[in-house]
């Protein structure tokens, strides 16, 4: 198991796709402190920046496992890529966490910031804190969203969450801001408490679970009756009544977009249609 | 008294190339076809906040110094720095603009355009849906039906509507002029009228008349020529002279676009309103919509900067889209300075991308949110900074601004404007488009030429002249530290 602790507190942005479990397989110490890493402008030695321990346990993961400690918000691209082991944040993480991860896992206690998971096609990230905007979606100008995978957040998450989703699996304990599941192709995106404007917008298949408050359906949704439940996962059901839309009729969608009946009063207009 | 004809306006996007200046002793007397700010720029440039010698902050205060000195400090600075950024560039030339690059990309920094705080939404849509465009000319020969959605070309590009648009005189389309016109002196008669019968009759209040017309059919949506339809939280001057105007509810733009491409499609809504606005006017717009010739819209930051942002301009390029099975639509959006157009065409063919490019890597990286100025700065990430013909401290959020002035700041502008006041080094500049000839891109991505017609005052350079010393001066102490780097 490595551990890494900053030996200072960072200003600048720092790139560090290295700083993955497939990098530090089978490396010493010594070879991990020489791996490059982008500080602003300058080109670094991981080793100038972060202390890296071994710490030889008798129950030694199989695959690697990487700890970080300390706050890591200015740094970038961690756990990019990755395919195996597991990476374990104590503290804050910077953008492009886990960015087109392909297996693996990824623990944050504490709050990451914009595109975490960015494009993922499998393996696990979930985060203890908050997660910023674009969760789970592509970079500028791609449509091209997460393929697999699962994200789990236990804080709440900003806008854009699941962006142009292909597959896969988002789960917010929290809240969510506005355009979630926007251009959403497939896959489920849960959002236990209240949610921002325009869910689901422009999707065309999927499924997205609002538990708490809908500001507002957009009105491209059309209402397809009242459920009383509606699945996450094969053991996770949510036993309530839902409202169900189905959208978006601009891109002659399919997609279902469950709202809790109790918690959105606003929405009984709708009951008229049914 | 000699006259300069066809000078281009360096004010706005509209770019009016047909100004007509009268020169004598060497100033600008006279300003002919210009709108209120092409004559105010260009009789008032040279006024009382113009700054004519390089100041240099020491001991807390800016003091005069020589130009060298100036390049040399600011050489300092940037090559100093470990993440600097460079922004501004939408109110100089493209030639300064391809040396600002230059430079960027030497120090390692970031470098911005003003976009970034007006349409780097659309941009970024553009990228994502495309976008179905065409020049100015082919909407004033052609366009029937005429939108402007969050914007008010009367008060930020008063020629537009003159030039371009709706008032324009056509190959194929006529002015509306003299309808407008007519129009004003009917109202103004009714007006009168009213007021008179109110005053000696009736003695009732006025009524105010609904924003949909009481509840009756728009009786000049369906009328022959060419149509003005006005799209805006408020009912401004552009919206006065529309034929149509609907008033959206703020930030709800998304969903009334998002209305109108179901209505295109011939889709049924749930709703019976859509943003304040009831479904059957919405019907009646699209209707319009579909029966136009040629339709065009034009989009200002009223559609860009309210709540949605980027994927406002997602739908509106859908919506023209989705037009485009039906019918002849373009897409346009307004832009504001004169140049940020081609700060965005030059950015994009040297480096791929419009704007928020990073150099810091050593190759261009482009992610607004991330490599965009105001959320660097709002990180608090920079630790230098270069601004080129724009006033950041003026209008950015306050945090970006205080983090910012924290760090050393260079400024390089023809004005004292609040960023001057709170830089480091001030480099005076000649004004593109009146003391320093260059090219511009007009909103339509035409590039025109623009005029020299006035000296600078003695001593002042052009921005792209400036540029090219720091950025000698630059590679002069970089080409020291690799040697004393190897020596070691």
């Amino acid at each position: 198991m490595i551990h890494l602790y900053p030996k200072k507190e960072f200003d600048l942005p720092l790139i560090a796709e290295c700083i993955n479990p497939d990098v530090f397989q089978n490396e010493t110490c010594e070879k991990i402190e020489q791996l490059k890493i982008w500080e602003g402008n300058s080109q670094k030695k991981l080793g100038e920046l972060f202390k890296v321990e071994e710490n030889q346990t008798a129950s030694q993961p199989e695959k690697t496992a990487i700890t970080i400690y300390g706050d890591m918000s200015k740094v970038r691209k961690i756990g990019a890529c990755m395919q195996n082991g597991e990476i374990m944040i104590q503290g804050n993480v910077g953008m492009h966490l886990g960015e087109e991860m392909k297996g693996g896992k990824i623990t944050v206690h504490g709050d990451a910031g914009g595109w975490a998971g960015s494009m993922m096609k499998g393996g696990v990230i979930e985060i203890h804190g908050n997660a910023s905007d674009y969760l789970g979606a592509p970079y500028r100008g791609s449509s091209e969203g997460m393929r697999g995978g699962k994200i789990i957040i236990h804080g709440n998450v900003g806008s854009e969450t699941g962006a142009h989703i292909q597959n896969g699996m988002i789960k917010i304990y929290g809240s969510a801001g506005q355009f979630a599941g926007f251009r959403m192709r497939k896959g489920i995106i849960y959002v236990q408490n209240d949610c921002g404007g325009r869910a689901g917008a422009c999707m065309t298949e999927g499924t997205i679970i609002v538990g708490g408050l809908l500001e507002s359906v957009l009105p491209t949704f059309s209402i397809e009756g009242v459920r009383k439940k509606a699945k996450i996962e094969e053991d996770e059901v949510v036993e309530s009544p839902f409202y169900l839309f189905l959208g978006d009729l601009t891109e002659s969608g399919k997609g279902r977009l469950y709202v809790a009946k109790e918690k959105n009063p606003h929405l009984r207009i709708y009951e008229r249609l049914l | 008294m000699p006259v300069v004809k066809a000078v281009t306006c360096p004010v706005c996007g509209s770019l009016c190339d047909d100004i007509e200046l009268t020169i004598e002793d060497k100033e600008i007397v006279k300003v002919k076809n210009g709108c209120a700010m092409c004559e105010s720029k260009f009789l008032n440039y040279n006024g009382k906040h113009r700054i004519r010698k390089p100041l240099i902050r020491k001991d807390g205060k800016l003091v005069k110094a020589t130009l060298k000195e100036a390049v040399r400090k600011t050489a300092e600075i940037l090559a100093e720095a470990n993440y600097p950024i460079l922004y501004g560039w939408s109110s100089t030339s493209c030639e300064a603009t391809r040396v600002g690059l230059e430079l960027a990309e030497e120090v390692g920094g970031v470098i911005d355009n003003t976009a970034v705080v007006c349409h780097g939404p659309s941009l970024l849509s553009v990228q994502e849906i495309g976008i179905s465009s065409c020049t100015l000319g082919q909407i004033r020969h052609r366009a029937d039906l005429v939108i402007y959605w969050g914007s008010d070309p009367w008060s930020a590009h008063p020629r537009h509507i003159e030039r371009y648009t709706t008032f324009s005189e056509g190959r194929f389309e006529r002015s509306e002029w003299r309808g407008y016109v007519a129009k004003i002196k009917a109202s103004i008669g009714r007006k009168k009228i009213e007021s008179v019968l109110r005053r000696l009759f009736l003695k009732k209040k006025p009524t105010v008349p609904s924003s949909y017309l009481e509840g009756r059919v728009c009786p000049t949506i369906s009328r022959e020529g060419r149509k003005l339809i006005v799209i805006d939280v408020r009912r401004t001057k552009s919206a006065e002279m529309a034929d149509y105007f609907i008033q959206v509810e703020p930030n709800k733009d998304y969903e009334l676009l998002q209305a109108f491409r179901a209505l295109i499609r011939d889709q049924e809504l749930d709703v019976d309103k859509v943003a304040g606005v009831p479904v059957e006017y919405l019907e009646e717009v699209s209707d319009a919509m579909v029966g136009c010739n040629f339709g065009a819209l034009f989009f200002g930051v009223g559609l860009t900067m309210s709540r949605g942002k980027l994927r406002n301009i997602d739908a509106a390029l859908s919506l023209v889209r989705d037009l485009n099975t039906r019918t002849k639509f373009i897409i346009m959006p307004m832009r504001g300075h004169f140049n940020v157009a081609g700060a965005n065409t030059v950015s994009t063919w040297q480096t791929g991308y419009p704007y928020a490019v990073d150099f810091s890597l050593g190759y261009p990286r482009y992610n607004p949110g991330e490599t965009s100025v105001v959320d660097v700065l709002m990180r608090k990430e920079s630790d230098a900074a270069l601004i080129v013909a724009s006033d950041p401290v003026a209008n950015f959020p306050r945090k970006a601004a205080e983090h910012l002035v924290e760090n050393p700041l260079v400024v390089v502008d023809p004005h004292m404007n609040a960023t001057a006041h709170m830089a480091d080094v001030v480099l005076p500049s000649a004004f593109v488009g009146i003391e320093a000839s260059g090219t511009a891109y007009r909103m339509d991505h035409v590039p025109l030429p623009l005029k020299r017609v006035a000296e600078p005052p003695r001593g002042v350079l052009p921005d792209e002249e400036i540029l090219r010393r720091i950025l000698s001066e630059v590679r002069k102490i970089k080409r020291k530290k690799q040697v004393a780097a190897e020596a070691q």
